[in-house]
């Protein structure tokens, strides 16, 4: 420890002892008390004799000293403050006086160090610094000016370049300026000159500049020697050597801080040391630059002055020479005319128009080349009293009088004294052509466009009156669908029924001619219905899934009758491959079918017709087939071939009167295969017969396919079917009774919806035949009340005339099973029925097998929907409710009973009331909740009624059979509890 | 759990499907916990266990003739305690009872239909809200 500590005082004293700058320690009272060589050597006097002295003694301002020493003890520090030593032998060296005291462990003031950095050499830099800045910024300035002058001079020798350039071409015109430019030169090369000089100078100044450096270099040599007096001196003293080192270390960094700094100030300060020595020298060429820039300034005046009378002149001479090509290239006749009305000068142009010569022109009085001399004449008096005239209107006397217009005015002399008249004369021949043209074509515009707005008018007329007979025509067919639909149906109707009646065998022949040409009458009226809808684009394509083999097969059995009556044979050909059931509109597909075959029907007088049905294509998603029609028919020849899918076509005009048929057929078939897209292609030979053949694409499904859109095969088993028929016209209902009879089906008729409703709430019935339009209330309100009040899901066929795709809409909107078309193929009409009441019958037959499938279905009262959603199909909870539900309403349903038996009204009332909530509860139809409340009434009035026994009847029948399902229904939620 | 912040609801109705369908549906919202009563008589007693809001039906005498029926139900629970809220529901959809009720300060009256639980639900959420705002009222009219 003590040697770190001794190790440190003494590496502290060496440090304060290396120091080149004086370091003082002082006492409180200003003595000396410590010092180091710095100080011995700054003063002059030995260490031993300072110490104990007053500091500031050996300063040249003891008193500033003294002060200084007290602000160090008042302030603790005090830094940079100037003042000078004053050596024994009479040196200054001034010193920025630093200190700060120092203090014991517990802080007590023992006294000040001063620091006194020697600041002669910093100061001499400083001096020197400033005045090289000072110099620099002269010599700057002095650049500048130079700069500018040389800027100035290029400047104006690149002007005089330029006028040169513009001089050269009026060099023929103007000798004296040829000399003036030869002069110009001169004093550009005399410039040049001075500027090479200047140049040489410079060159001169950075010569001096590197002798500064050499002189530089002496002083550093001087310094060396004065280090190395110093090292004798202190020789015995290896400290003092030592220092010395340091000092020379330091001399040395001094020069190269001057070399830097002379090194960093680069070409200016080179120059303004130059200047320092060479003052005069510069000051007198300085003198020699201002006078030649004086002289250069008034020679530039010179030049300006010159230059400007030379840009006067060119600029004179151009805008005249410019001014003349202007005048020349003018299309428009140019004169100037002297006082006299003399042509002084004029332009080619008047000499074209003229078909004078220039020289012929000029002398000539002008108002000669006028067809009327005298109105020349005043105009050419009006120019002089006027000053000017524009757009005079004049004629030129030439080979063809030229119209002109007439524009003039004075030129005046520099006094303003009028020489003359300027005069263009515009051709305007031209001009009026245009402008004649341009009214012409205006006036022709204007008709043209009164013919397109009467165009518009009457196109816009006809768009109106086209679309209104589209609609017209589409009411129209709406309306005749319906019209002749209705007697049609009861024409046809009755055939059938009269040819089922005895009959003689003539009156069978003509009653069968009457069923024939209803059926054909019947099928032009669908046809035509049919495009129609496709024109008004109202044609819209099931996605059914259907069963596609039998839906051929049950089509195909229509044609069996014709085929034979014609002696043809049937061949179909049915790709196993196809997948049972796909997704498509089976109606459209045997509308097109069907087509097709009737036609191969048509004109196949002997041989076979063959329909083919294959698989092209299979994929997981949909299967492509392609139907092939071939017969052995007439054929079509290949020019009609285009024709026959249009409207109204067939393959030649007489067709139509040997085979019959409209020619709308194949226009329908094109038209029911191509939204669905596929295409029909037909191959044909006259008199070997045709190929048509569509492809369509189908989308498999996994569904089954849905019963009614696939024609069922006949049952003739099911039987005791209870219909009920809404119908208000006589002779319809008495058709569909006859129909419904044939079928061996019990039937009941109401003559609208109301009647139909009172009639199903007194019997029940397996099936409705709902007409649409009845009076007092029509089918669809009829299926809406049975649907939403009744809440009888009973099968509902709706019967229609119209078969628009709207009101198809509209009936299964409402809840209606299908429709059937009037007038009524009763087969059709079977097959629907059949369908929609046999589902029932076997999904209850699944149920309970043991029940008569004859029976009509008995429904489920109750449905758990409500409790499961309230429940969230909790099973616990759903047995709470129905045990609740079994144990209660037996109870109300006895007191209910009693309640009415007895007249005791508050008890049947009260019993009834709290059977309201339990028929939502468990989902039994809200007409029963609505039945009690009538209950609820009656009782609340006391008055007894006719129906009220009825409802409690009702009432008793719903609970108990909701009580059966609901015991069925716990015990089945326990067990698959379990 | 924590039965304290849950609300306590009576649910009083002598049809005993009904008040099971009541049950079940408050089970199924934990924030409540609720006791159900056959009979008014029943509700009146139990006031001790401090309901926040009493379901009482309207025919509370349709099993048990001498049975105290909502009205009079309603009238006991007001005197022991005006400020609980109770709710009247009825299986009759008539503007007379709404209106009785709601001269005997019944909060609500409910039909018992298929859209009852959720205007119970509502009720309630009102029943609550307002309670709150009367609540904020009241310290504001302190404070005045």
């Amino acid at each position: 420890m003590k040697r770190t500590e001794l190790h440190e005082s003494y590496y502290a004293s060496s440090l304060i002892e290396a120091s080149l700058d004086p370091l003082i320690a002082i006492s409180m009272n200003g003595k000396i008390t410590d010092l180091n060589q710095a100080k011995v050597n700054i003063t002059g006097i030995d260490r031993e004799k300072l110490i104990g002295t007053n500091f500031y003694d050996y300063f040249t301002e003891p008193q500033k000293a003294l002060e200084l020493c007290r602000e160090v003890f008042a302030k603790g520090s005090i830094s940079d403050s100037p003042l000078t030593f004053r050596h024994k032998n009479g040196n200054l060296t001034n010193v920025l006086f630093n200190g700060s005291v120092f203090k014991d462990d517990s802080g007590l003031v023992l006294g000040a160090v001063v620091v006194a950095r020697d600041i002669a050499e910093q100061k001499w830099a400083t001096d020197l610094r400033i005045a090289n800045k000072e110099l620099a910024f002269q010599n700057d300035e002095k650049e500048k000016r130079a700069a500018e002058l040389i800027l100035a001079n290029k400047e104006l020798a690149f002007q005089n370049d330029e006028k040169e350039k513009r001089a050269a071409e009026l060099i023929l015109a103007n000798k004296e300026l040829i000399f003036q430019n030869n002069e110009k030169e001169k004093r550009a090369a005399e410039l040049i000159l001075a500027n090479k000089e200047l140049i040489f100078q410079n060159d001169e100044k950075e010569k001096r500049a590197a002798e500064l450096i050499l002189a530089n270099k002496e002083l550093v040599f001087q310094k060396d020697e004065k280090g190395k007096r110093a090292a004798e001196l202190i020789i015995a003293d290896k400290e003092l050597v030592y220092q010395q080192d340091e000092k020379e270390k330091r001399a040395a960094e001094l020069i190269i801080a001057d070399k830097e700094l002379v090194y960093q100030q680069d070409e200016k300060e080179k120059r303004a040391a130059e200047l320092i020595i060479a003052d005069k020298e510069l000051l007198f060429q300085q003198d020699e630059k201002r006078k030649r820039a004086a002289e250069l300034i008034i020679a530039n005046k010179e030049l300006a002055f010159q230059n400007d009378e030379k840009e006067k002149r060119a600029a004179e001479l151009i805008i005249a020479n410019y001014a003349r090509s202007l005048i020349e290239a003018s299309l428009d006749p140019l004169f100037t005319i002297n006082l006299e009305g003399k042509i002084t000068d004029m332009n080619n142009a008047s000499v074209n128009i003229t078909g004078v010569s220039r020289e012929g022109l000029i002398g000539t009085d002008f108002f000669d080349y006028f067809t009327e001399p005298q109105k020349a004449r005043e105009v050419y008096k009006e120019v002089f009293a006027n000053g000017f005239v524009a757009d005079y209107p004049l004629t030129i006397r030439d080979g063809k009088l030229t119209d002109v217009l007439f524009n003039g005015s004075v030129y005046k002399d520099d006094t303003g004294n009028v020489l003359g008249v300027v005069v263009v004369a515009r051709d305007i021949t031209e001009q009026k052509r245009i402008a004649t043209e341009l009214t012409e074509a205006i006036v022709f515009a204007e008709l043209a466009v009164g013919i397109a707005e009467e165009a518009k008018t009457k196109a816009e007329s006809a768009t109106l009156l086209a679309e209104n007979a589209v609609k017209a025509k589409q009411q129209f067919l709406s309306n005749m669908s319906h019209e002749i639909r209705t007697p049609m149906n009861a024409i046809i109707g009755f055939t059938k029924v009269l040819l089922k009646t005895d009959l003689s065998a003539k009156q069978k022949e003509y009653l069968t001619a009457i069923k024939m040409s209803g059926d054909s009458l019947i099928v032009l009226i669908n046809d035509i219905l049919d495009l129609a809808k496709v024109d008004a684009g109202k044609m819209i394509f099931e996605q059914v899934p259907f069963k596609m083999s039998l839906s051929i097969s049950a089509m195909l059995h229509l044609f069996e009758t014709k085929i034979l009556e014609k002696n043809l044979e049937l061949v179909r050909k049915y790709d196993k491959r196809i997948p049972e059931v796909l997704v498509g509109d089976p109606v459209r597909l045997h509308q097109i079918i069907l087509n097709l075959v009737s036609n191969a029907v048509k004109f196949t007088n002997k041989g076979k017709i063959t329909v083919s049905v294959t698989l092209l294509e299979e994929d997981e998603e949909k299967a492509t087939i392609e139907f092939g029609v071939s017969d052995t028919g007439i054929g079509i020849a290949e020019n009609k071939m285009d024709k026959i899918f249009e409207n109204f076509q067939q393959a030649s005009s007489g067709t139509s009167r040997l085979y019959g048929g409209t020619g709308l057929g194949l226009a329908i078939v094109k038209q029911l295969v191509e939204p669905q897209g596929g295409s029909v292609r037909v191959e044909s030979e006259i008199n070997k017969g045709s190929i048509f053949s569509f492809v369509l694409s189908f989308l498999k499904t996994k569904s089954e396919a849905d019963g009614e859109s696939g024609i069922l095969e006949l049952d003739r088993e099911v039987k005791n079917i209870k219909v009920l028929v809404v119908e208000d016209i006589a002779l319809n209902q008495l058709l569909m009774r006859t129909l419904l009879d044939d079928f061996g089906f019990e039937c009941d008729i109401a003559a609208n919806g109301k009647i139909a409703i009172e009639k199903m709430q007194n019997k029940p019935y397996d099936v409705v035949l709902m007409d649409l339009q009845m009076p007092e209330m029509n089918g669809f309100e009829a299926t809406e009340y049975i649907r939403n009040s009744m809440k009888s899901k009973i099968p509902i066929i709706a019967l229609t005339a119209d078969v628009t795709t709207v009101d198809l809409a509209k009936c299964k909107a409402v809840g209606m099973n299908d429709y059937i078309a009037k007038p009524v193929d009763e087969r059709i009409l079977y097959v629907k029925i059949v369908g929609l009441v046999k589902k029932p019958l076997v999904t209850n037959a699944k149920e309970d097998t043991e029940k008569d499938t004859n029976d009509s279905p008995k429904l489920k009262c109750t449905d758990l929907k409500y409790l499961n959603t309230r429940t969230k199909s909790n099973p616990v909870l759903m047995m709470e409710m129905i045990s609740l539900y079994l144990a209660q309403t037996p109870v109300l349903v006895s007191s209910m009973k009693q309640g009415f038996l007895d007249n005791d009204w508050s008890s049947l009332q009260a019993a009834v009331h709290k059977m309201i909530p339990s028929f939502v509860i468990m989902g039994i139809n809200p007409d029963f909740e609505n039945m009690a409340r009538k209950v609820q009434e009656y009782a609340n009035i006391q008055q007894q009624s006719d129906g009220i026994y009825d409802l409690v009847l009702q009432l008793e029948s719903v609970c108990v059979q909701a009580c059966t399902e609901l015991k069925e229904e716990y015990n089945r939620i326990k067990n698959s509890k379990k | 759990m924590n039965n304290k912040n849950k609300l306590k609801l009576f649910l009083v109705d002598d049809d005993a499907l009904y008040l099971k369908l009541l049950e079940i549906e408050f089970m199924q919202h934990d924030e409540f916990i609720f006791e159900s009563f056959a009979t008014g008589e029943l509700c009146v007693e139990n006031l001790l266990h401090k309901p926040d809001v009493i379901i009482l039906d309207y025919h509370l005498d349709s099993v048990e003739k001498n049975a105290m029926n909502g009205i009079d139900t309603l009238d006991k629970i007001k005197t022991y305690n005006p400020d609980i809220p109770v709710v009247m529901l009825s299986s009759q959809d008539k503007i007379e009872v709404a209106i009785n009720c709601m001269h005997h300060k019944a909060f609500d009256y409910i039909v018992k239909s298929e859209t009852a639980f959720l205007r119970l639900q509502k009720v309630i959420k009102t029943i609550f809200h307002t309670r709150k705002i009367e609540k904020t009222l009241d310290w504001y009219m302190e404070k005045l």
